[in-house]
């Protein structure tokens, strides 16, 4: 078993330069620079000090060398600085030599985006699996069908459009909940009580379109899983011992039918850390998705190589706590990893 | 899985732009049959009455809203929009442009010019001081031109300010230059550079430095809180240069999606927004609620659109056929189709009203009959009889360039329509930012672009018109080349004098449209939606906008809104 993890984790070495190159190349393969922003096109910004720009950024070396002096970078787990945002630090904060902290952007950007995500994951799972067992014990009646139609409608629908119809509805006809931000202006006067009670107030309606988006792929999963083990001998088996419904449903069938989620949960996990640019822009949170974006649109190549890596990295080890949790979970999938 | 996600965020990029349309599409119905029920909102700020009169007082928090963040506040190294309209609060410059755009000084009392126009020496005001309480004098702004200069400031604006020669600080409130010709934008240059602090900027790097998130500047207002990507607050400095503003407080919240700030601005939540014209044009007249409280205003605003002519490519090379399709565009119908009537049409580059606008020219009027003449004269008929134009055998088709701009798109479909009419046959091709610039406009590969250029404030459009700009990656793409423009502009940056100046630029601008090379389409209003507890606003606004006076802007003690508010 030990033997296993450590081969897993070494194989991720090799797999993690693979995919900075491909996407170290792939974004050099997009036209243009930081110095071709449409902002940038400004009779007052003369060529000379683009050029200028270019070599301090070493964009004007090859796109190897570059990759090189990126990896020499990654290799001291430095992200760099970002391009556009003032020489921010792009993972974590740095100090200068006066004592002044100044926060990464991913620091600051990351633990929005994985509460309001960890939030609507909640969201999700507690909705879901009760739709899913209904649906599973209803199959093809008039309840199946509305659970269906319903979760469809929510995959469906626009979330932006959804979004700010709820905002309109709930901000400005009523003022029921805040329309946009992540805290009220007066945050900081407010006790520790009102504190969180204002962020959740910011925090229902992102979360409410995330999870209304993401309901149908669980619930489903759920109907599917419990239908097929509803069907196995060893339930037809519980049930003509005698054991009571609730019993053979949530005592065997349940349990069995929610082994699957675990690899769906342990590859949800970079999913955690990608944010909705739509979502984000729309309700002004500035999370993870809108970072990437703007660092898209303006060529920001350190920010977005920083987010790729977290999320490689992230990825590979979603994969990997979602084959330890399954075979920690399933007898058969322990006896053949272990042989 | 990760591919997945990307793949999935890439599509959202996709389609971030037709959803904006859609939205607007869906959303408008919506907002104004919304209108009707209007007595079931159960806001406070119903209630009260915005149309007292209040004396002036110092108090209240101006709260507006901004799409973008800035990177930081020092506005050399920032660059982008956003950084500029919050440092403008927090910086002076030398100069200033007043109400009518003319300059006037703003840290200095008077400036001279020398006989040989070569050297100017600025008289700052006495007695100057930091937020910081320290005294500002003219080594500060020696200092800011040695780091504006300096070869290591990540700055892309140095290149006026190498032309300096000679730059010393022979007292504390006299500042001068020397250039080695006379360099007439000069002037506009100090305007647009903003001084900053010596003593505290000294031993920091200029591009790394933790200033640019703290700055302390010498204007109305410090900056009190930036909380990042949520908002930036100022505070009134009481150390001013220039007096105290009237309002206490400037709050700018960063929400980057116009329909969130509409419905902010609906919801009383922010005081003041940028509008578009569907919002200005369509909404606001449905809705009597809004216009209670919200009053609106309209500015000149600082671009204009246009159509220009790949000049190396036959037969734009033509004047004639410039001129044909200048007569065959209707420039109204672009300002009532695009901008829903909210623009102007212009015939030279600089804004109506201004001195270097030149009052005698006017825009080509549209007459398609003149240019179908005008066209035959260059040799152009349809002399097979299919619709569509020839010369030579050759039918007259060409691709309209532009880059990813709703407004833009519209207008050249317009473009193509009138076009069509008289027998061209236009195709229109829309291109990210990114490519349109690199694989199209550097390399020179396009017949016609439709794309936008800012209304300047100094004359000197010397790097988009001369001859001698043309190369990779200047701003003379079209390759326009006129003898007499180039001597003209030598002329207008040597000059000091501006009455003599304006005469140079008049003249150029009249060359300009004779010549055609390209055809002005429309210069779109500045649309502001400001809450009616703000007074103190000019309307109508002069040419330099309503922004121009916003230190003499108040809100009235009795409508100040509480700051502790829930929402």
């Amino acid at each position: 078993m030990l033997k296993y993890l450590i081969k897993r984790i070494f194989w991720m070495i090799p797999l993690l330069i693979g995919i900075s190159l491909i996407s170290f190349f792939i974004m050099h393969l997009a036209p243009g620079d930081i110095t071709t922003s449409e902002a940038g096109f400004n009779p007052k910004a003369s060529e000379e000090s683009r050029q200028k720009l270019l070599e301090l950024y070493s964009l004007d070396k090859p796109v190897i060398v570059q990759y090189s002096l990126w990896i020499k970078r990654m290799a001291t787990l430095d992200f760099g600085s970002s391009f556009a945002s003032h020489q921010r630090p792009v993972f974590w904060q740095t100090r200068d030599k006066d004592g002044n902290i100044t926060l990464g952007m991913i620091q600051e950007a990351l633990p929005i985006t994985l509460l309001i995500n960890v939030l609507s994951l909640i969201l999700i799972i507690s909705v879901a699996l009760p739709l899913g067992v209904i649906s599973a014990l209803n199959q093809n009646q008039p309840t199946d069908r509305g659970i269906t139609l319903f979760v469809f409608i929510g995959f469906a629908i626009p979330g932006f459009w959804l979004a700010l119809m709820l905002m309109y509805w709930t901000g400005v006809q009523h003022t029921w909940l805040p329309i946009s931000g992540l805290q009220s202006i007066g945050h900081e006067n407010m006790n520790w009580f009102g504190q969180i009670r204002d962020t959740l107030k910011h925090l229902v309606l992102p979360v409410f379109i995330s999870g209304i988006t993401g309901l149908a792929g669980i619930s489903l999963f759920v109907r599917n899983g419990m239908l097929e083990v509803l069907h196995q001998d060893y339930i037809t088996t519980a049930r003509s011992k005698g054991l009571s419904e609730k019993r053979v449903i949530y005592g065997h069938a349940l349990r069995n039918a929610l082994l699957p989620l675990i690899t769906i949960f342990g590859l949800s996990i970079p999913g955690l850390i990608g944010g909705s640019v739509i979502a984000e822009s729309i309700f002004a949170i500035p999370g993870m998705g809108k970072l990437f974006y703007d660092a898209v649109l303006m060529r920001d190549f350190p920010v977005i190589m920083g987010i790729l890596t977290i999320g490689a990295v992230l990825t590979l080890i979603g994969n990997l706590i979602a084959d330890l949790a399954y075979a920690w979970a399933d007898p058969r999938v322990r006896r053949g990893v272990v042989q | 899985m990760l591919i997945k996600a990307r793949i999935r965020m890439m599509y959202r990029y996709i389609n971030l732009g037709s959803i904006k349309l859609a939205f607007i599409a869906l959303l408008t119905p919506l907002i104004i049959a919304a209108c009707g029920d209007s007595s079931s909102s159960n806001q406070t700020n119903n209630k009260i009455d915005y149309t007292k009169n209040y004396p002036a007082s110092n108090s209240g928090t101006l709260i507006d809203a901004m799409t973008g963040e800035p990177s930081g506040l020092i506005a050399m190294i920032a660059g982008e929009s956003a950084a500029s309209a919050i440092a403008s609060n927090i910086f002076n410059s030398l100069l200033k442009y007043d109400k009518n755009l003319e300059l006037t000084g703003e840290l200095v009392e008077s400036w001279d010019v020398s006989n040989d126009q070569k050297t100017i020496t600025f008289h700052l005001k006495p007695n100057l001081k930091w937020a910081d309480n320290q005294p500002l004098t003219s080594n500060d702004v020696l200092f800011t031109w040695q780091k504006v200069t300096d070869e290591k400031t990540r700055t892309p604006y140095g290149s006026d300010f190498k032309l300096v020669t000679k730059a010393e600080a022979p007292d504390a409130n006299t500042f001068r230059v020397t250039y080695a010709a006379p360099y007439a934008p000069a002037l506009d240059t100090w305007a647009g550079l903003h001084i900053l602090p010596k003593h505290l900027l000294k031993d920091q790097d200029i591009n790394t430095t933790a200033f640019a998130r703290n700055p302390v500047g010498s204007h109305y207002y410090k900056l009190e809180k930036w909380k990042n990507g949520q908002f930036l607050k100022l505070t009134r400095n009481e150390n001013a240069s220039q007096g105290q503003a009237k309002i206490n407080k400037l709050l700018s919240r960063i929400i980057p999606d116009k329909a969130a700030q509409f419905l902010e601005l609906s919801a009383d939540n922010i005081d003041s927004m940028g509008l578009n014209p569907i919002q200005y044009a369509r909404i606001f007249p449905a809705r009597p609620d809004l216009n209670k409280n919200i009053a609106l205003y309209k500015e000149l605003g600082n671009s204009y659109t246009y159509l220009g002519f790949n000049l190396k490519r036959k037969p734009f090379d033509d004047v004639r056929v410039r001129q044909a399709i200048n007569y065959a565009i209707n420039k109204q119908e672009i300002i009532d189709g695009v901008l829903l009537g909210l623009g102007e049409p212009v015939a030279s580059p600089y804004k109506p009203g201004t001195r270097w606008s030149n009052p005698e020219l006017k825009p080509y009027p549209y007459d398609p009959n003149k240019a179908k003449a005008l066209l035959k004269t260059a040799g152009y008929e349809d002399h097979d009889g299919d619709g569509v134009l020839d010369k030579d055998g050759k039918p007259f088709t060409f691709e309209i360039l532009t880059n990813q701009n709703k407004e833009r798109e519209m207008t050249g479909v317009l473009i193509q329509r009138r076009l069509n009419e008289i027998g061209i046959k236009a195709n229109i091709r829309v291109l990210e930012w990114a490519s349109f610039l690199g694989r199209f406009i550097k390399p020179k590969e396009f017949d016609v672009v439709v794309l936008g250029w800012s209304l300047s404030l100094d004359p000197d459009q010397y790097s988009i018109w001369h001859s001698s700009q043309q190369a990779p990656g200047q701003f003379n793409f079209i390759s326009y080349s006129n003898p007499r423009v180039d001597k003209l502009l030598e002329e207008g940056r040597l000059e000091l004098n501006p009455d003599k100046r304006m005469k140079i630029y008049h003249e150029f601008s009249k060359i300009l449209l004779e010549d055609s090379p390209i055809v002005y389409l429309s210069a779109g209003y500045g649309l502001t939606a400001i809450h009616k507890r703000v007074r103190g606003i000019s309307n109508p606004a002069p040419p330099a906008g309503i922004g121009h006076n916003t230190y003499e802007w108040y809100i009235p003690s009795a409508y100040a809104r509480n700051e502790m508010s829930d929402h």
